[in-house]
């Protein structure tokens, strides 16, 4: 069965990215792992996903925020779609979409942020949307 | 050298001012005074006057001559005694001087009158004299009486000088030898007008310069208080700016900035310095220098143990010297030298009995500081201390709560990661990725999920719990917009509402007052309240949730159900952290006892009220009250 499309997904927790995997890949989708900023930018510059899902606290409280920064920068992946995952939802609120809107806003496709844990659909669902499959 | 600072400052300005006043009026009484005495010489003088004129050769009419002169030899002896009369209150003495005085004037042109007519009318050398009179009235007495005795007497030579030509007043001509005396004619005619017309004068002069010289030095005494009183203003005016500083400025280097910046202005001052001590009292650090002595001493540290000046100073004594002469004294003595300070005054920083640095200001002058000066220093060095203490209290505050918000959001993700992944994986047991699952295994894994999933939103109240405890967020005083809570509360369980059978309703006035809060903390405390009346609400019951608006801008919410209500007994601990009604865990289970705390919490931070009203069985009544901007209800 041809691939729905590729995944790379970033996240310091081994069980998360254990399930996540097994779910994206049960549903279609060809998945790689990135275990920290730096792994995710090597993985993203030799093999560009359709997507990709990035934890933000993982080796520090804002490498996720500070590899999105990064991207933001390099052209060749401001079309990327980023799905935000954090246990953070609130604070993230709470610092306000002031502080993360270079990376929130409208002009960038980062603007989807889940709270962990996900719901399985609501997390296929979206990468249904955004894929247009 | 070392001056002692006087125990009791200047004199108070009201009684300067009063002092003054007394001293002006006591010298214009003094005046009024001369001129009685300088009367006694009056009588006399017509009297030997007459006589030796009658001798020359002229013809006067020596009756009334005589006579007039009695009449004033009575009239000076009466003011005699009534001058005599003190009285202690300035206001009666001073209208009572200028009563006397206008008698005087009346009753000495009278007398004139009465002598210019005999010696001549109009052309009597005697009219003279009226012209000093005039002035003399016009320095002692207000405008008004001073015009009315010149118009008095211009009107009443010509009333007298119509009448003698007319002859209804007969003229008494002034007869030298049988012969009229033709004023030009005889040289001697000449020298008796030139004679009275130059005492006229001087004696004018003497009596306006005294006067004069008296006031412009008066004046001159107010003229300094007005300027002292103008200097006293801007120094209250510049206590009254580092007073504001203090209330409304929090941070340190911009306290310290003002402060020495409104110093300086108000002393007129080169240079104004911060020293802080440190912990161990070993070293003062300068913190902040305005002026001249900015760059001198930016960042330089003195050693108390090697600058008894500054231990004295610690100590509490204040340190002035109109010279700064021995240079080694000072640990940076060069570098005053360098700046040609003259004049320094150093005080020391002191809160509470506890001396936290030294306050220096610097001036090029010699002799620069008075003791008023230095009364005014140490008053400003008090407020300067307080400041400095209020903007070093309130970063170290603020430090710790940015230390603590830091923690506890370590501690939450901690607590939290892992069983966000222990929900992950059951997703995907649960999802039947790792195979089939029979109906028991999916039971006791949704059992799983749903006790992993209580801790979670333990977790979360927890956490806004803490956060709410945390010292007074005063950070978070913006409007709060009920009406758009209501919305998204509406929003939030019409959906959970309706799927369990349940009426809900809304209801928002038209307008609602603003009030200063936290707006997510009043939404947290809003959403715990409907969610629990919808949770304890059986299908077929009503939630009603009414905002309204009292008249003094405070707002009142409204939550009622009918459902399963509160046990009597139950109701004093309801508040409580953890706490579950009995009735309420046989309805839900999972439920964490942190909701109600947390609102409490909330509205209590905002100065409001919560009251309940229930019965069990038959419904609950929560009423919130948040007050409106004026008055808190703690």
């Amino acid at each position: 069965m041809a691939s729905k499309g590729s995944i790379l997904l970033v996240d310091d927790d081994r069980d998360i990215r254990d399930s996540l995997r097994i779910i994206l890949e049960g549903n279609g989708y060809t998945v790689r792992m990135a275990v920290n900023g730096r792994e995710a930018m090597e993985s993203l510059e030799s093999n560009m996903p359709d997507v990709m899902i990035l934890d933000i606290m993982m080796s520090t409280d804002t490498e996720g925020f500070d590899l999105a920064y990064e991207l933001k920068n390099k052209p060749q992946f401001t079309n990327l779609p980023i799905i935000i995952l954090t246990s953070f939802l609130d604070k993230v609120r709470e610092e306000g979409p002031d502080q993360y809107q270079h990376i929130l806003g409208e002009s960038w496709p980062a603007k989807w942020m889940f709270e962990k844990p996900v719901a399985p659909k609501k997390l296929l669902a979206k990468i249904e949307s955004i894929l247009g499959v | 050298m070392m001056q002692d600072v006087p125990a009791n400052g200047p004199r108070e300005l009201p009684e300067e001012i009063d002092e003054q006043k007394r001293v002006v009026y006591k010298e214009l009484k003094q005046r009024t005074l001369w001129f009685i005495k300088l009367r006694w010489f009056v009588p006399p003088s017509i009297a030997i006057g007459s006589v030796v004129a009658e001798q020359i050769g002229f013809r006067l009419s020596l009756g009334i001559l005589f006579a007039t002169a009695a009449f004033i030899f009575a009239y000076n002896t009466v003011f005699h005694f009534m001058s005599r009369r003190q009285d202690p209150d300035i206001v009666r003495e001073r209208a009572y001087i200028r009563n006397l005085t206008r008698w005087q004037f009346g009753l000495d042109f009278g007398a004139m009158f009465v002598l210019i007519h005999v010696t001549g009318g109009i052309a009597s050398p005697l009219i003279f004299f009226f012209i000093f009179h005039i002035i003399f009235a016009s320095i002692l007495l207000p405008p008004r009486s001073s015009y009315g005795f010149a118009t008095m007497v211009v009107a009443g030579m010509i009333a007298m000088t119509a009448a003698e030509v007319t002859g209804r007043l007969t003229h008494h001509p002034l007869v030298l030898n049988g012969k009229s005396v033709n004023l030009i004619e005889l040289p001697v005619h000449l020298l008796i007008i030139l004679v009275f017309f130059g005492a006229s004068l001087y004696i004018t002069a003497f009596f306006t310069s005294s006067i004069m010289t008296m006031l412009r030095k008066r004046i001159s005494n107010l003229v300094d208080l007005s300027e002292a009183v103008k200097r006293l203003n801007r120094k209250l005016n510049a206590l009254y700016a580092m007073t504001q500083a203090i209330g409304s400025i929090r941070r340190f280097e911009q306290v310290l900035k003002i402060v020495t910046t409104e110093l300086g202005q108000v002393m007129g001052v080169v240079g104004i310095s911060i020293k802080l001590l440190s912990q161990d009292g070993k070293e003062l650090r300068f913190v902040a220098a305005d002026g001249l002595v900015a760059d001198v001493f930016k960042s330089k540290v003195v050693e108390v143990a090697k600058s008894p000046l500054n231990r004295e100073i610690i100590e509490g004594k204040p340190f002035v010297t109109g010279h700064v002469t021995r240079r080694e004294m000072f640990q940076f003595g060069e570098d005053l030298a360098a700046a040609q300070i003259q004049s320094v005054l150093f005080v020391p920083l002191v809160v509470e009995e506890k001396v936290i640095g030294i306050l220096g200001a610097y001036c090029k002058y010699p002799e620069r500081f008075t003791p008023e000066e230095v009364d005014f220093f140490r008053q400003a060095a008090g407020l300067v201390a307080v400041a400095i203490e209020n903007a070093q209290a309130y970063e170290s505050i603020e430090e710790l709560i940015q230390e603590r918000s830091k923690f506890m959001m370590r501690v939450a993700h901690n607590l939290r990661s892992p069983l966000a992944a222990a929900i992950s994986i059951l997703d995907v047991v649960r999802g039947g990725y790792q195979g089939e699952l029979n109906e028991d295994q999916s039971e006791y894994l949704r059992r799983i999920d749903r006790r992993i999933r209580t801790m979670l939103a333990m977790i979360n109240e927890l956490l806004s719990l803490a956060k709410s405890r945390e010292v007074r967020r005063a950070l978070a005083h913006k409007p709060v917009d009920f009406k758009l809570l209501a919305g998204r509360i509406e929003r939030t369980f019409q959906d959970e509402a309706r799927h369990k059978g349940i009426i809900f309703e809304m209801q928002v006035p038209g307008t609602m007052p603003v009030i200063q809060g936290d707006a997510d903390m009043v939404e947290q405390a809003l959403e715990n309240l409907v969610s629990n009346a919808v949770k304890y609400t059986p299908a077929g019951g009503k939630v009603r949730a009414e905002f309204s608006a009292a008249a003094d801008g405070s707002v009142k919410i409204q939550i009622s159900d009918t459902g399963i209500g509160i046990p009597t007994a139950d109701r004093a601990q309801l508040f409580s952290e953890f706490f579950r009604a009995e009735n309420a865990r046989v309805m839900d289970e999972h439920g964490t006892g942190l909701g109600l705390a947390l609102v409490k919490e909330i509205v209590d931070q905002h100065g409001g009220r919560i009251i309940v009203e229930s019965e069990e069985g038959l419904g609950s009544l929560f009423v919130v009250h948040f007050p409106g901007p004026a008055r808190r209800l703690d």
